[in-house]
């Protein structure tokens, strides 16, 4: 379990960090969102000692964290870098042994992950003789060399092409379900949730919003309907009590209050309009998080 | 894990990946066989010991043969031609084919430069076998004559520049000296370099985020030194082994003693360096900047390594004394005394300690600048920035236009806009400081001009204390690089 505990941080008359308290728990991932500049990178490295924080602590399982608890933690920077004329196989088992590892272990750990990455066959070969996908792949297993109990990624899915993407979020879910605690950044909001568990929004240095997502979704007083329908546009806003979004060739979305009665709504649009789809949800995380940071 | 682990891991990584470089392999190769051929080759080049000498016109008949009883007295097999005629001798002077042509026992004929041994060998052997003639014509017999020319012994000895040395000496320290300033200046600049490469890189973040700052410039160090003192020791190996082969030439400054100094010296000037261009190399944000941030330490080093040259002449002299218990000069002028036995055994004792002492806190000074400024990204920092905490402590790193860490960044930038618009206040001030320190720099000159009783050494102080200072000045106040147009440095 990771905590920020109001942890502050000012780089001369920027605020980067406003008393940030927050958690990320083991066995989910935690999406940590917000706006560029709100203050994520400088929180991610004050987990690593990165950043000297002016105020509050980080901790890890209730301790503030330690250098030998760094050794089980994996991070990867917004800003790739390894080695580029080191071998990949050599740079990979030397970030792995000045976690503390013995060579043998790590060496095991680093075949066993370029074996599933697919990057066994480019273990002697120099970092800088690798395309840029597989040179992020390296990045990534220099996070994971250490089998870390916490792996904190700062905008893995960056730079990722659609198939990548998901092969980096089947692993990321993959270590959380074997324990791991993972937190990453991210401004790719629809896939954040598809796989988080739990989500932190910063805005301006200060946690505006936090907890587990489908809580936080069920909070808001809000519901969605989303219609799709054939034929003409019922006055939507008449048949019933709702706000409407958009409404225009054969789809709409509603805003209804949580309370409204499902059924009384589905039988007035069925009523009225040919109906094609009908769904009934809570406010996306895209939705939440407009909402957070526009408040 | 203590950091004390992770700095030799470090340590390991630099010489394991940087032995394997081909440039480095090459260095190593061609400062043995350098150091080797310097020693070696003036033995081989010396002229072989057979002198061929032609010998036309009226002699006395044992001439020839005192020629060459004479020559191998001295070392030399002699060989003699007769020519039949002047002309024939001459063109077989010309043509290389004998060294001299003796010519009626008067006169030596050279094809350019008289050989001084061989001149004094024939001069003398004409000289002995005309009065040998002359005696027997004045009846004096071969035994009153051998008693009358038996010869007085005179010895020659070459007296170096202090008890027991030979000039062969001062060639070794010239290349001692050579040796330990190319091993700090090479080695240390790895440093810089290699600090640099890994804040481009930006893999210092990957790293620092497993260990400490200090322990990762401290690793480097190490593993730089190390790699720097195998190849030292090798050449100093080499060295020895010219030396043993070489009978002919006598260079008592290459002994093991001497050696092990230079060794233990190496080690002081490299740690003391490498510390300042660690640290300096963590101002600058891209590879090309090491030069600009590193200027000020490369010339400080320059100037000691020039000034260390007066130990080869007068080791014992008051300057040499002086350098070699300044700590920035001592590594490449301490050496030299000891080798040319010009100091009493605690002399290197004392400035070594001295110069230990210096870099003690010169890793203090190091480690807080470069824990400070190896995670900065945007423009080269200035000292001052660095002292100041300006640095906006580990932020940065951001990439192109992602103001995430473009809001941290911005003290930075408030930095280099003061820079940017230095106001005229400042810039008189600079201007100020600037013409102070040349005006300090002159008369320092002038001042060792008059105490040293030698214009160039005055010159030559004058102009590189000015170098330094301004440029010293240039580092704390500004970005690297030149400073504005109009400042006189």
């Amino acid at each position: 379990m990771l905590d920020f505990d109001g942890a502050a941080k000012r780089f001369g008359p920027v605020t980067a960090l406003d008393r940030c308290t927050f958690s990320a728990r083991p066995g989910r991932l935690t999406g940590f969102l917000g706006p560029n500049g709100a203050g994520k990178t400088t929180a991610m490295r004050a987990v690593f000692g990165l950043v000297k924080l002016d105020g509050g602590t980080v901790r890890w399982h209730g301790v503030p964290v330690r250098a030998a608890d760094r050794a089980r933690f994996g991070y990867m920077p917004e800003e790739r870098g390894l080695y580029p004329r080191m071998r990949v196989r050599d740079q990979l088992v030397y970030l792995g042994q000045l976690c503390g590892r013995r060579p043998g272990d790590v060496s095991r750990s680093v075949g066993t992950w370029l074996e599933r990455l697919g990057l066994a066959d480019r273990a002697a070969d120099r970092l800088d003789a690798l395309s840029h996908g597989n040179q992020q792949r390296v990045q990534l297993i220099a996070a994971l060399v250490n089998e870390p109990d916490l792996l904190v990624l700062d905008e893995p899915f960056s730079g990722l092409d659609p198939i990548a993407m998901g092969a980096m979020g089947e692993l990321l879910s993959g270590l959380a379900a074997a324990g791991a605690t993972v937190l990453f950044s991210s401004h790719q909001l629809d896939l954040v949730q598809d796989l988080c568990q739990d989500v932190v929004i910063i805005e301006r240095g200060r946690i505006v919003l936090a907890g587990e997502l489908a809580e936080l979704r069920a909070k808001v007083p809000d519901r969605f309907v989303d219609i799709r329908y054939r034929g003409p546009a019922p006055d939507w806003s008449r048949l019933v009590p709702a706000t409407v979004i958009r409404a225009a060739d054969g789809q709409a979305r509603l805003r209804v209050r949580r309370d409204t009665d499902l059924a009384a709504v589905l039988a007035a649009v069925r009523d009225r309009a040919d109906l094609v789809s009908f769904s009934y949800q809570p406010p996306t995380l895209s939705e939440l998080f407009h909402q957070a940071v526009a408040a | 894990m203590n950091g004390l682990r992770q700095a030799w891991l470090v340590a390991l990584r630099e010489m394991r990946e940087r032995s394997r470089s081909r440039a480095f392999q090459a260095s190593v190769v061609l400062m043995v066989v350098g150091v080797a051929a310097v020693l070696i080759l003036p033995a081989l080049l010396k002229p072989g010991s057979t002198r061929n000498v032609g010998v036309t016109g009226p002699a006395p008949a044992a001439l020839a043969a005192t020629i060459v009883q004479q020559a191998h007295a001295a070392g030399i097999t002699a060989r003699i031609h007769p020519y039949a005629s002047l002309a024939a001798g001459e063109q077989a002077v010309r043509q290389g084919q004998v060294d001299v042509l003796v010519d009626g026992a008067r006169r030596l004929e050279w094809k350019g430069q008289a050989d001084e041994q061989l001149n004094a060998v024939v001069t003398g052997a004409i000289q002995l076998a005309t009065v040998r003639e002359r005696a027997a014509a004045a009846g004096i017999g071969p035994g009153a004559l051998a008693a009358l020319l038996t010869p007085v012994p005179v010895t020659s000895i070459q007296l170096g520049s202090a008890p027991g040395r030979s000039p062969g000496d001062q060639t070794a320290v010239l290349i001692m000296t050579i040796v330990l300033f190319f091993g700090i200046s090479v080695f240390g600049q790895m440093v810089l370099t290699g600090v640099l490469e890994e804040k481009a890189s930006r893999v210092v973040e990957v790293l620092l985020a497993r260990i400490p700052p200090r322990a990762l410039l401290a690793g480097k160090i190490a593993g730089i030194g190390l790699l720097g003192l195998a190849q030292i020791g090798v050449t100093a190996l080499a060295a020895l082994v010219a030396v043993a082969t070489v009978h002919s030439i006598d260079v008592p400054a290459i002994r093991g003693s001497v050696l092990a100094w230079v060794i233990v010296w190496f080690v002081l000037g490299y740690a003391l360096y490498a510390t300042v261009y660690g640290a300096l190399g963590s101002l600058g944000s891209r590879v090309e900047d090491a030069q600009a941030v590193a200027a000020p330490v490369t010339v400080v080093l320059m100037v000691a390594y020039f000034a260390s040259f007066v130990t080869i002449g007068n080791p014992a002299g008051a300057a040499a004394r002086a350098l070699s218990y300044i700590p920035l000069s001592a590594p490449m002028a301490m050496p030299g005394r000891i080798a040319m036995g010009a100091t009493a055994w605690w002399e290197p004792v004392v400035s070594a300690v001295i110069t230990l002492a210096t870099i003690a806190g010169l890793v203090q000074l190091a480690g807080r600048v470069y824990t400070r400024a190896i995670l900065h990204a945007g423009p080269a920092l200035s000292l001052r920035d660095v002292w100041r905490d300006r640095t906006a402590s580990g932020s940065g790193a951001a990439g192109a236009g992602s103001p995430d860490t473009e809001a941290a960044r911005q003290p930075v930038h408030v930095a280099a806009g003061e820079e940017a618009t230095t106001t005229g206040a400042d810039l008189t001030r600079r201007r100020w400081l600037m013409t102070v320190l040349t005006g300090a720099g002159v008369l320092l000159g002038v001042a060792v001009a008059v105490f040293a009783n030698d214009v160039i050494i005055g010159v030559a102080a004058g102009a590189g204390f000015i170098a330094i200072a301004t440029r010293m000045v240039s580092l704390w106040t500004r970005h690297a690089g030149p400073p504005p147009r109009g400042h006189a440095t």
